[in-house]
């Protein structure tokens, strides 16, 4: 599900050079530190970035991503200790820096 | 005389409030709801040490914006109605996180006990906590608690009624922010500091600060110069952080809380992983979750109906067998037509349903949430969901929607937005409930083979994500999308869980027993006075004409709005025959059973429509299935005709 035009996609390709990359990229038991989180225009009205924020998706934070539900899911993370399943849409619109060293905690 | 007190709990999401609440109040408790609004209140009193406490269990929050409801009314209530004092439960094994909830109450300068509670999942986890730590960086009395097995309640009760005794005694720690925001908010809560607000001026500035849409309407009111003020401000940290102003002070405030958290808890991870994490990764894994998922559902399902179907045969001949007692008192008269038929049959009707189907239907469903897997099956179920614009905790109400559409309804307010909650809850009508399925089973399943039943629930399917994927064109509005916790699976408790079951049941009695019983009234009465076939002569040209079903079927539609399941009676009683394959033909039993499966919400649902949705939803819900059915039905019935003409 490429979108070409989306915005957040757009930005993503721009930063590549910064390893910036969306949390759908990291692969299953991989972690990153959040960069930024921006919907664009998506998500204004109800919210999304302020509710991720007070769950503790704050830029800075570092991010694990368990793993993705099939058939284009849900994916499920860890951050601050606690276990959260995104949809697919959000976790497009978080850039996250990957951390090179594998493992958890 | 007694000191009446109230007491507040406040917290995130399966913290195990609600089992504290349900320890302190016991079955001295009332649900209902916020005023004027879908968010369940649940309020309760106790009697300890002289004082009669109200305890009143806040909704589950993660922090205090306004982009939900339940944050608005849970802030509102702690600044307006002032509680004597906040119980702010926190789970223990997700520390940092919960502290989030905690540095914003403090702010709101309320008096505080925290529960530190779940220490046994943290001890699990390798979190070890040094709680006298926490209450020193606090400033604030903390009690650890295990309140699934009752361990430091007491304790909890006792330092809450000594923080209510002498209030001065507590004094929660300033919460200081990083340099540039900190001098800000001082600068803000200086200018702030003459103005009319329930709230506490540090809290006004920071929340001016973060751009909080009902506090700046709030003060702009009074003094539009602050806020304009606020916004130069908030302008000014953007620019140094490169962020937007409310994660600016969200990042600081968690900065804080993972300060806090950190100086106080060690953490050795365990060398193996815990039952609980294994039975997650088996119940969320990409193969073997959907077949754990349909087994638990289809168990679910097959135990409350044979369970049901059991109870409700012995209730029925228990309660059908007290009508010659009525005929004793009465004689055997109108009168007496009236009252059996109308009012006690009409309960009777409420009683079959409530006890067998509802009680344990709901008693499995509470087991499952409070377990943590309905999580994991909205987790599974997002992405078919999305299908219909829904996302994936959508599919709990909808699942509750083969068992019975009320607790449906009413379990479509887990959807955040007003939009979805509309969505779910009209989709959630389209499912085929307990009572359809009788008709389904026992018309087409019986007499034209199981294969044609199990088409027409695939047929209902398509049907639902149609209607539902048109309903979410229509509607204006944003989607919203899955942000979900799903807590870490434990042992249910059993006491919790049986009271939740208990005054779920109450309410749906209140919900559907009035108007299932003056529903039969006023069917009786038209039956007496002999209106009914008038009905159904008035609506033959759809019946016959139309749907080319038997004249009599108009009133089998009448009644059907009672309770599905007795159209199917009614059809027998009508023919003189259960042998319906001599008098309907294999089109009209299709034909028959697609309508019954959409022509109406029954009237128990478009009660719990009202409650949710309003008489206008309500309304247009119950507009559209009538046509849309009457449509469908005729269009399937030419279909079928020519079909069956062919093959014939």
């Amino acid at each position: 599900m490429t979108r070409r035009n989306d915005p957040t996609m757009k930005r993503m390709s721009e930063r590549l050079g910064n390893y910036e990359i969306p949390l759908t990229a990291l692969k299953d038991g991989e972690a990153g530190i959040i960069m930024s989180i921006s919907g664009g225009g998506y998500g204004r009205r109800w919210g999304f970035e302020k509710r991720l924020a007070d769950l503790g998706l704050t830029p800075g934070t570092r991010i694990i991503v368990v793993k993705a539900a099939p058939f284009h899911g849900p994916i499920e993370v860890l951050v601050r200790g606690s276990r959260l399943a995104l949809g697919r849409g959000i976790s497009d619109r978080i850039l996250v820096k990957k951390e090179e060293r594998c493992g958890r905690g | 005389m007694r000191k009446r007190v109230t007491i507040a709990l406040a917290g995130n999401a399966n913290v195990g409030k609600s089992v504290i609440f349900n320890y302190l109040t016991g079955l001295h408790q009332h649900i209902g709801n916020w005023p004027g609004k879908t968010v369940e209140r649940a309020e309760g009193t106790l009697h300890f040490k002289g004082y009669t406490i109200d305890i009143i269990d806040l909704p589950g929050i993660y922090s205090f914006s306004t982009y939900s409801l339940e944050e608005t009314i849970a802030r509102r209530y702690i600044v307006t109605e002032k509680p004597d004092v906040v119980i702010n439960v926190i789970d223990a094994s997700i520390l940092e996180r919960n502290l989030f909830l905690t540095l914003q109450l403090m702010e709101l300068e309320t008096p505080m006990v925290i529960a530190l509670n779940q220490m046994d999942m943290a001890k699990k986890k390798g979190i070890e906590i040094d709680v006298k730590r926490l209450e020193d960086l606090l400033g604030i009395p903390v009690v650890p608690t295990i309140a699934i097995k009752g361990i430091g309640i007491f304790q909890l009760l006792e330092k809450a009624i000594e923080v209510i005794e002498r209030k001065v005694s507590v004094r929660p720690s300033e919460i200081r922010y990083g340099k540039e925001v900190e001098e800000r908010i001082i600068r803000l809560a200086e200018a702030l500091r003459n103005i009319h607000s329930p709230y506490p001026p540090r809290y006004l500035a920071i929340k001016l600060l973060e751009g909080d849409e009902e506090i700046e309407k709030e003060i702009s009111r009074e003094n539009p110069k602050v806020v304009a003020l606020a916004r130069r401000l908030a302008r000014e940290l953007e620019e140094i952080h490169g962020h937007d102003r409310s994660t600016i002070i969200t990042s600081e405030r968690y900065m804080v809380a993972s300060r806090i958290a950190n100086d106080v808890q060690k953490i050795t991870t365990p060398m193996k992983p815990s039952m609980g994490e294994l039975l997650h990764s088996i119940t969320t894994h990409r193969i073997l979750g959907y077949p754990i998922m349909i087994f638990s559902l289809f168990s679910m399902f097959y135990l409350t109906f044979t369970l049901g179907n059991l109870l409700s045969e012995i209730l029925s001949e228990y309660l059908y067998g007290l009508e010659p007692l009525l005929i004793s008192l009465l004689g055997k008269g109108i009168i007496e037509r009236l009252i059996w038929g109308g009012i006690i049959e009409g309960i009777i009707a409420g009683v079959t349903i409530a006890i067998p189907y509802i009680a344990p239907f709901y008693l499995i469903l509470y087991l499952l949430e409070d377990s943590g897997y309905i999580s994991r099956i909205a987790f599974l179920m997002d992405n078919i969901m999305h299908k219909m614009g829904l996302h994936g905790k959508a599919f709990i109400p909808l699942m509750l929607g083969y068992g019975c559409n009320v607790p449906a309804c009413l379990g479509c307010r887990i959807m955040e937005t007003t939009r979805e909650r509309i969505l779910a809850t009209f989709v959630t009508t389209l499912v085929p409930c307990a009572a359809r399925s009788v008709i389904i089973f026992g018309l087409v399943g019986r007499f034209l083979g199981i294969e044609w039943a199990l088409s027409l629930y695939i047929l209902n399917i398509t049907i639902i994500f149609v209607l539902g994927r048109l309903a979410f064109k229509i509607l204006p509005g944003e989607p919203t999308a899955l942000i979900m916790e799903m807590p870490d699976y434990r042992a249910p408790h059993l006491k919790t869980v049986l009271k939740q079951t208990w005054f779920r049941l109450l309410e749906f009695i209140k919900i559907a027993f009035p108007l299932i019983i003056a529903g039969s009234f006023m069917i009786k009465l038209a039956e007496l006075l002999g209106l009914l076939r008038v009905i159904a002569d008035f609506l033959s040209p759809v019946t016959t004409l139309w749907l080319g079903l038997p004249a009599i079927s108009g009133i089998m539609l009448i009644f059907g709005v009672l309770r599905k399941e007795l159209m199917l009676i009614m059809l027998a009683t009508a023919f003189g025959t259960t042998d319906f394959a001599s008098v309907l033909n294999p089109v009209q039993m299709l034909v028959f059973t697609i309508v019954a499966m959409f022509y109406i919400p029954c009237i128990a649902t478009i009660a719990a429509l009202v409650k949710e949705l309003g008489w206008k939803g309500a309304l247009i819900i119950t507009t559209v299935e009538i046509i849309f059915a009457i449509m469908l039905g005729g269009v399937t019935q030419r279909i079928l005709t020519l079909v069956f003409g062919l093959t014939k």
